[in-house]
């Protein structure tokens, strides 16, 4: 190298109070024109580094060995160092990326089409791709398994992505990675596979996060069994991982709410950059029954907020950390002010011969229908019995109930969970004020049996016996 | 050696107030900083700043997104690969970087790491490796050497404690890996190669050759109870001779196959999940009123194989083509791939209340114990078909439920096929009990092969001896 090169090359300077002393610099100096300070810096109670740059050749080792971003650099050809400050230096802005401009979704008309006769969970498959959802990411478990096949099976013809992750822990971080992205991203689980994705679940609630769950519950706890339960409801109400957490939770009775349910879960979780849960039982997953598409499906756009790994995206974040507590407290409200949202607007109930109904069943899920069928062979009988059949379980559609409240003297909570549907509905009334609710009763049976409708029917009775 | 990957101002660090907008968090002499440069600088040689997206983890590193002027997200603790996966799948050209320290990735990130190197995906790992827990304050990490003392290895790691983890050899011996190196920062040399592998790293993903891992060996002066030069001479002469340095994986001519843009098209869409605008035709000309008032409820049981779940789906798709409502659960679980095999049906006017069959209008039994266990629950006025090539007791079956012997396997092995024995209940039960027209049921079986039509005169032979079994009963 020669003397004229030498003399081009940069001279290093450092900002003394970005230096945090390390040495590095130091030893790696050819020219040995670095040393330590002698005196503590008062602003960062450190001893930085000092640069006697008289024998020094540019040959930027030092620079190359200072791990901070703003620690040595070389020197501004021309500029008195002396004078600079960091914020003239290294610009008042934190980014020069833009600002992203949300695109909106788009929907496209469908042709008229036949009813299809398939599963709850092809139900749910073809309602998740009719939102515009082409990103599942699933770990097999009974009974929820073939919505996954389906669309591992039609997820390349539509240039999607179907992968089979390593766990549902992992499952369930690929959505929030695709979520994140500012895709519709979706899984279909159940009752244990579902305990494991709660750890994602609270990160993608604290991160703002959409994307769907699909939970067809089975028989628990632990390993349990595989036949239809409902004693999920408690963890997916209440229990969605650790902090503050919530997410709508759509409780599908039939094969074609698995579909309804689905598309409806992708508009709410965008809506409100949340998880949403559909929560069914195992037989919603495994029973065939009649579905009729609907007329519309979605081309989804993109959200400003996203990471999408383009220019327009490049200033955001996607993060669950606020490392103030006040920060975090802030964060909190919004949260809470988004659950209260979800709580005034979404509210979601069915009812079936309720208006008049002195014994009112509620129930959701398969269980429902078996409540449907009684309702039916009672009424036949001239007994004043209704169904109140929450399709949101979070939030619990009080709303819905309490006009139903004066003419109702019993309510009977069929359940194949040992009254987790129940608490649900107590806890309403009470944050209503309802104090002096009506008799609750139940049918609830537990470990993969499902209430029948003779049993309803006979609790329902069983009462008015005692009522009369 | 300059670069704008770093923010100007590092505002998500305390607001960017004070020192802090132009200072890391990290302590004097950590590595961290220098893998950050490095990175950044990568990112700036290869001019993909905007396509950029860094996964920060859980761990000293955890604050990576104060710093880099890419597209962050930040990750749970060790699953930074997973959500990389997501983001890459999400957007095939987003360069997407997975940096995570020991504990992340060499602990509670086991499954995530080892899966996604397997899985061969075109994203950059950057792994630091400083031989402890860092954030929590000094703890045992995998890659804590013998003897060395932590926070939970108080006396020096024992075998009791398991021998360090060496991540680079553990993902280099993975077939998905297309570059795998394990490099250092304690002095220029092994910068200027720490350097290079990144860029390689990020090379190998923007040219699409798949995944790639580098392995930092780094300093933590502050809880090693060093001095920065002391722990750049620990890393040299302790760390290396358990993680030695270099290359050892590198395979260029490796192309990972493009990943996929969705499509958003009707028709596609329509075409893969089999929908079709075409009505079936009807035959019935009113709901089976003979059986129930509104809902009939059928069980079909044998052993898997026997084709319950098979007719119970022809009977369901027959109903809801004829405008009724219909359900089909299928017993399932292992006994649905051998064993026991259980359907419960409706077929209901109007819809479906109660889908589950304990107590059915028509029971098919294919073997004894389904015809033993289903026989008495059936309602009277009834219907009983049951195999009599197999079945020689009949169990007690309730007063005026007609009881049809049928020798369903005998049949279906003379026209040649055992397997169609359950198409010869199909036409025994439509014969025997009229709950759908027979036109309406062979169009069922015909729709369901309409893939395999050389079947179907087969079929239709077999639902033709099943109805004369019964009518000559």
């Amino acid at each position: 190298m020669t003397q004229t090169q030498a003399a081009k090359r940069p001279k290093p300077f450092v900002f003394p109070e970005f230096c945090k002393g390390c040495g590095r610099c130091i030893e790696v100096c050819p020219k040995e024109c670095i040393s330590f300070a002698t005196e503590i810096h008062p602003q960062t109670g450190l001893i930085p580094i000092v640069l006697d740059l008289e024998a020094c050749n540019g040959c930027g080792l030092c620079i190359t060995a200072c791990p901070e971003p703003y620690g040595l650099r070389p020197e501004t050809p021309g500029a008195d160092f002396e004078l600079q400050d960091p914020e003239a230096m290294f610009g008042p802005r934190p980014t020069a990326a833009p600002e992203p401009v949300a695109r909106p979704d788009r929907t496209v008309a469908l042709p008229e089409l036949a009813p299809m006769v398939i599963k709850g969970n092809y139900a749910a498959a073809i309602g998740a791709l009719l939102a515009g959802c082409r990103h599942v990411y699933g770990y097999p478990i009974t009974p929820s398994t073939e919505g996954a096949e389906l669309m591992a099976k039609v997820l390349p013809q539509l240039d999607g992505v179907f992968l089979q992750a390593v766990s549902e822990v992992a499952a369930v971080n690929l959505m929030y990675g695709c979520g994140g992205a500012g895709l519709r991203a979706m899984t279909f689980t159940s009752s244990p596979g579902f305990s494991l994705m709660t750890e994602g679940l609270s990160y993608m609630i604290g991160a703002e996060l959409p994307g769907v769950f699909v939970n067809l519950m089975r028989g628990g706890p632990g390993l349990g069994n595989i036949a239809p339960e409902q004693a999920d409801i408690k963890q997916v109400c209440r229990g969605l991982g650790h902090g503050n957490t919530h997410a709508i939770v759509l409780a599908p009775a039939t094969p074609q709410e698995m579909l309804d349910l689905t598309l409806l879960a992708f508009d709410l979780s965008i809506q409100y950059r949340n998880p949403v849960i559909v929560l069914g039982d195992g037989y919603l997953g495994q029973m065939t029954g009649r579905v009729t598409l609907p007329t519309r499906m979605v081309e989804p756009g993109m959200p400003e907020w996203a990471v999408a790994g383009d220019g327009e995206h490049r200033r955001n974040l996607i993060c669950s950390i606020y490392l103030s507590d006040r920060d975090l407290e802030e964060h909190n409200r919004h949260l809470l002010a988004k659950y209260a949202e979800m709580t005034s607007r979404e509210q979601r109930a069915d009812l079936f011969y309720a208006g008049d109904a002195e014994t009112l069943i509620v129930a959701c899920n398969t269980p429902a229908q078996m409540a449907k069928g009684a309702v039916q062979e009672l009424r036949q009988r001239g007994v004043r019995v209704g169904l109140f059949r929450p399709v949101t379980l979070w939030p619990f559609p009080i709303q819905k109930l309490l006009p139903l409240l004066p003419k109702v003297e019993r309510i009977v909570v069929v359940e194949a969970s040992p009254g987790q549907l129940e608490d649900e509905l107590r806890l309403a009334l009470s944050k209503a004020s309802v104090y002096r609710p009506p008799l609750i009763e139940s049918v609830r049976h537990y470990g993969g049996v499902l209430p029948s409708q003779s049993e309803i029917v006979a609790q329902v009775l069983a009462a008015q016996e005692v009522a009369s | 050696m300059t670069t704008s990957i770093f923010y100007d101002r590092f505002e998500r660090h305390a607001h960017g107030e004070g020192l802090k907008g132009h200072s890391t968090h990290y302590c004097p002499g950590c590595g961290h900083g220098l893998a950050h440069k490095f990175l950044a600088e990568a990112i700036d040689e290869l001019g993909i700043q905007d396509r950029t997206v860094a996964i920060s983890p859980v761990g000293c590193s955890v604050f990576l997104y104060y710093y880099m002027d890419v597209g962050n997200s930040q990750a749970a603790h060790g699953r930074a690969p997973a959500v990389a996966i997501g983001h890459k799948t999400a957007n095939p050209d987003a360069i997407v970087v997975s940096y995570q320290g020991d504990g992340d990735l060499a602990s509670i990130g086991l499954a995530e790491i080892v899966s996604t190197a397997q899985l061969g995906i075109p994203i950059s790992v950057i792994f630091i490796n400083n031989a402890i827990y860092g954030m929590t304050g000094g703890q045992m990490a995998p890659t804590t050497l013998m003897g060395q003392k932590s926070a939970t290895s108080p006396t020096g790691r024992n075998p009791l404690m398991g021998e360090p983890l060496r991540m680079a050899e553990l993902v280099a011996g993975l077939t998905g890996p297309v570059y795998v190196e394990r490099v250092a920062l304690y002095d220029a040399k092994q910068r200027t190669r720490a350097k290079k592998a990144i860029r390689k790293a990020l090379e190998c993903q923007v040219e699409k050759r798949g995944f790639s891992f580098v392995e930092v060996l780094s300093e933590c002066p502050t809880h090693l109870g060093m001095n920065p030069q002391e722990a750049e001479r620990w890393v040299a002469e302790e760390m290396t001779k358990v993680f030695p340095l270099g290359l050892l994986k590198d395979t260029p001519e490796a192309r990972f196959p493009e990943l996929p843009r969705p499509s958003f098209a009707v028709e596609p869409l329509l075409a893969a999940i089999a929908a079709t605008g075409e009505l079936p035709e009807r035959f019935a000309t009113g709901f089976p009123k003979h059986l129930a008032p509104h809902d009939v409820a059928l069980k079909l049981a044998g052993a898997g194989g026997d084709g319950a779940q098979t007719a119970a789906m022809l009977i369901t798709r027959a109903a809801i083509h004829e405008g009724f409502d219909s359900t089909h659960i299928p017993s399932y679980g292992p006994e649905s791939r051998g064993g026991t095999s259980y359907a419960d049906v409706h077929v209901a006017e109007r819809e479906v209340l109660s889908p589950a069959a304990a107590n059915p209008h028509i029971l098919v039994a294919f073997n004894a114990p389904s015809l033993a266990k289903f026989g008495p629950a059936v309602l009277p006025g009834g219907t009983v078909i049951y195999d009599s090539s197999v079945i020689r007791e009949v169990p007690p079956i309730a007063a005026g439920v007609q009881v049809h012997g049928v020798p369903l396997t005998q049949i279906a092995a003379d026209l040649g096929r055992v397997v169609v024995k359950n198409v010869v209940a199909l036409g025994a039960l439509c014969a025997a009990t009229g709950l759908l027209p027979r036109e309406s049921l062979l169009a069922a079986i015909r729709l369901a092969l309409k893939d395999k039509c050389a079947m179907i005169p087969l079929n239709e032979e077999a639902f033709a001896w099943g109805e004369k079994s019964v009518q000559t009963h």
